[in-house]
């Protein structure tokens, strides 16, 4: 029987929804309990002064005279640091401690470039080095066979890899729509190259089954998820999750902040997308008893320079923060706080923890991987 | 040396064409190899289509010196006209006679990268590109002169900021790690002397054109690569292509781009030796390695994954399907990781294997299922007919090496060219 009669058959077995999901799973499968890296990119350079604002500071109000946040308007979460006040659907978890910051978060000679510095982030390279693969896309061969990664969008950057199954897909409909035309195809071992392409296309066969088999019927999340697009795409995540999709890694992007103009607008809209859709996240998560097994975080290609332009903007700069939640995450700020009296020679705020560092930490605290960039150690957020 | 047989000539027109092209197989069959070779070498090249309107350097760069408005419409500007170069270049590959010639440019571009997105100047782009189309099998020696003054380079690569004052490395290091000796061959005081001797080279501010600025220029003695004196960046690049090193890594990319993902290396030093010594001739190099057993050995065949622009351009250039419209032609080499002009970092695409993984291989074969199926976005007549032929041709003719998947049961020539096109090995050649 092949998947498409598996299907059509499975369409006219009612009760087959009722099945538990162990039912489904393929044989020797990983189940439950697995637990998911969800990377949340935050594409154009989010502002970290403006997310975690450090409001005590007066030079930051010099800097930012029109941008600033005001003392009154941010939310106070102790050390001298406030969160900006469209990131107010974050304050629970922050409450609960399950939500950590990572401040000073950047790498050395950063670059300014979108491009290069996004790169230098996912393939976790020093500044002059060039690497093929995302940093996870060497990892994650490791951590287990079949399926690694599930990407909504078409950018996979730090999930790349030769040997790293990743879908990469616009929607989970779109995805079963373009994996219907695909057939299986066992490994073949006479020429290297086929035997890399048979392999893939193996994998891919499997997990195109996995994901048909699993989301013919999703589970309902039994709540009301935030609207934003970023919303709909961790929707789908909390989905796949929650009917046991077997991936290790999900990655959605939230594109438009690079606000070298008009940055409140911009920045406060996309914020509050933003912690709307990941406190909408956070309770699926726990509504399905899979919040312990969950670590969320957030990248961006750099921050922004500390000196407001004269477009009540900002322009590419560099340290910034970093957001990681989940149900065992130790809550607080980590790193060392960015010296606002000591800025590079481009007006930048000098980075205080090497971003490998929070890589390291999520590859051997969460993933029981060996750590990477064992130079850099580890922060005791998890 | 024999004559060509039918699946010979297959093999010769898909490793330096794009797409393996009836008729093209057809004219080489039955020929003396070594007469094939001089066939493909030396066919003159097909006329280019006109460029797309683009907005020259003048304009444009003084634009980003302005305000937030001016910069914003510059940017769209690059942004609007780098799609249209794009699209050139794909209509150039889709119709052009010779696409050899397009190989060929397109192997030049993956060494020399520039990308429209760090310039975000388009038109020098495109200068680029006739300037690598008028090397691209000519001299190397003359090619790297060429490209050290060439715009597009020397913005992507930042020389045109690299002064007297504030020496810029960028050009040199990749001068020196990716387009001749590489690693291990020199320290960061070559580096810097590199940059030294390129320093004033830069971007005339009216006319976009290559400039000396004599003011800016370096003219202090250092030592480079074991020798010194008061270098000019033509010096170094002419030590640069004494260096053994530099013939043997071109030689490697050729192997890699050609012959198969296994470079033998005691093959390629004969033939690196033999490159520099016809004065860095590309054809010559290019002589030796079509005529070489190894480049028709059959274990080497199949050994080399399509790049996404092969296998979208490649394949409706051969099978007479409709083809998609330019621009989603575009967005599917982008998802495949081949963007035209925009490679991903000054290393290029790293190709071979690295070309396949799960989500490309999902959009490779959702893209030719769709095609087969005539089940287009938007159709476009390509005036090819399937031709007439036994199946067993029809085998040969599509794929470089025996099927992986069972032939159809039932006869007809579309379905078995549709399982043909969907058979892991149509993604090799």
């Amino acid at each position: 029987m092949n998947r498409r009669e598996f299907l059509g058959m499975a369409a006219l077995l009612p009760l087959l929804g009722s099945l538990p999901i162990q039912a489904l799973a393929a044989p020797g499968e990983a189940k439950g309990n697995q637990r998911i890296l969800v990377l949340v990119k935050l594409a154009g350079g989010n502002d970290g002064l403006n997310t975690l604002v450090p409001y005590t500071d007066p030079l930051y109000y010099q800097y930012r005279p029109t941008i600033g946040i005001p003392k009154h308007q941010v939310l106070d979460i102790g050390q001298n640091y406030g969160l900006n006040p469209y990131l107010k659907a974050l304050q629970p978890w922050w409450g609960k401690g399950n939500l950590a910051w990572v401040q000073g978060i950047g790498y050395p000679h950063p670059d300014l470039s979108h491009f290069r510095s996004i790169d230098i982030w996912e393939t976790a390279v020093d500044s002059g080095s060039y690497a093929d693969s995302g940093w996870l896309g060497t990892l994650l061969p490791g951590c287990k066979p079949g399926l690694h990664g599930i990407v909504i969008g078409d950018n996979s950057g730090p999930l790349l890899g030769k040997n790293c199954h990743t879908i990469a897909m616009e929607s989970p409909q779109t995805f079963l729509s373009q994996i219907r035309l695909l057939e299986d195809m066992p490994p073949a071992g006479n020429n290297p190259v086929l035997a890399h392409l048979t392999n893939v296309q193996h994998q891919l066969y499997a997990a195109g089954e996995q994901l048909s088999t699993k989301l013919q019927r999703p589970v309902a999340l039994g709540m009301n998820f935030s609207t934003s697009e970023i919303g709909r795409d961790l929707e789908a995540v909390a989905k796949m999750i929650l009917s046991g999709v077997d991936a290790t890694v999900y990655m959605v992007t939230l594109d438009g902040f690079d606000t070298h103009t008009s940055q409140a607008n911009v920045q406060s809209n996309l914020l509050n997308h933003l912690a709307g859709a990941l406190d909408s996240f956070a309770q699926a998560m726990q509504r399905g008893g899979r919040w312990n097994d969950v670590l969320l975080m957030t990248y961006s290609e750099f921050g922004r320079r500390v000196q407001e332009n004269h477009g009540k903007g900002t322009d590419h700069g560099a340290a910034s923060v970093q957001l990681v939640m989940g149900g065992k995450v130790q809550g607080g700020i980590y790193g060392d706080r960015p010296d606002l009296k000591q800025l590079d020679g481009d007006g930048n705020l000098q980075y205080t923890v090497d971003f490998r560092k929070v890589y390291g930490t999520v590859a051997k605290n969460w993933l029981g991987q060996r750590h990477p960039w064992e130079q850099f150690g580890v922060l005791p957020f998890v | 040396m024999g004559v060509l047989a039918f699946r010979d000539a297959a093999h010769l027109v898909s490793r330096t064409g794009l797409g393996a092209e009836w008729d093209s197989i057809k004219q080489l069959e039955g020929r003396e190899r070594q007469n094939a070779v001089e066939r493909v070498l030396l066919t003159p090249a097909a006329p280019l289509k006109p460029a797309p309107a683009m907005t020259p350097w003048f304009k444009l760069e003084p634009m980003r010196l302005n305000d937030m408005k001016s910069r914003n419409s510059a940017w769209s500007i690059a942004q609007n006209e780098g799609k249209r170069l794009q699209a050139w270049w794909v209509e150039q590959m889709l119709t052009t006679n010779t696409p050899f010639v397009e190989r060929m440019t397109l192997f030049w571009h993956n060494h020399f990268t520039s990308s429209i997105q760090k310039t975000l100047q388009p038109s020098l782009l495109y200068q680029q590109n006739l300037l690598l189309r008028k090397h691209a099998l000519g001299r190397f020696g003359d090619l790297l002169h060429a490209i050290a003054r060439d715009p597009a380079m020397l913005v992507y690569l930042d020389c045109y900021q690299n002064t007297k004052d504030q020496p810029n490395e960028n050009f040199a290091r990749e001068l020196l790690e990716l387009f001749t000796v590489g690693r291990g061959q020199y320290r960061q005081s070559d580096v810097q002397a590199a940059a030294k001797a390129f320093t004033g080279w830069g971007v005339d501010n009216n006319t976009g054109k290559f400039v000396m600025r004599t003011a800016h220029h370096d003219g202090g003695g250092s030592a480079f690569l074991g020798k010194t004196g008061n270098f000019s960046g033509d010096d170094v690049i002419n030590i640069l292509l004494a260096h053994p090193r530099t013939a043997e890594r071109i030689t490697e990319k050729f192997w890699l781009a050609f012959v198969s993902n296994q470079p033998k290396p005691a093959v390629v030093s004969a033939w690196a030796q033999q490159f520099r010594q016809s004065g860095y001739d590309i054809k010559t190099l290019m002589r030796t390695l079509l005529n070489s057993e190894d480049f028709w050995a059959e274990q080497n065949r199949g050994t080399l994954v399509k790049s996404p622009v092969e296998l979208v351009i490649g394949t409706v250039r051969m099978i007479p399907y409709p083809r998609e419209s330019t621009p989603e032609m575009l967005n599917l080499c982008r998802l495949l990781g081949q963007e035209l002009f925009d490679p991903p970092n000054v290393k290029g695409w790293t190709g071979g294997d690295n070309w396949i993984n799960t989500q490309t291989l999902l959009v490779r074969n959702a893209y030719l299922a769709k095609l087969s199926r005539g089940n287009l976005n938007e159709n476009v007549a390509t005036n090819l007919k399937l031709p007439a032929a036994p199946d067993e041709q029809l085998v040969e003719w599509m794929l470089p090496v025996k099927p992986l998947k069972p032939l159809p049961t039932i006869p007809g020539a579309r379905r078995l060219v549709r399982s043909l096109l969907l058979d892991p090995a149509f993604q090799v050649s």
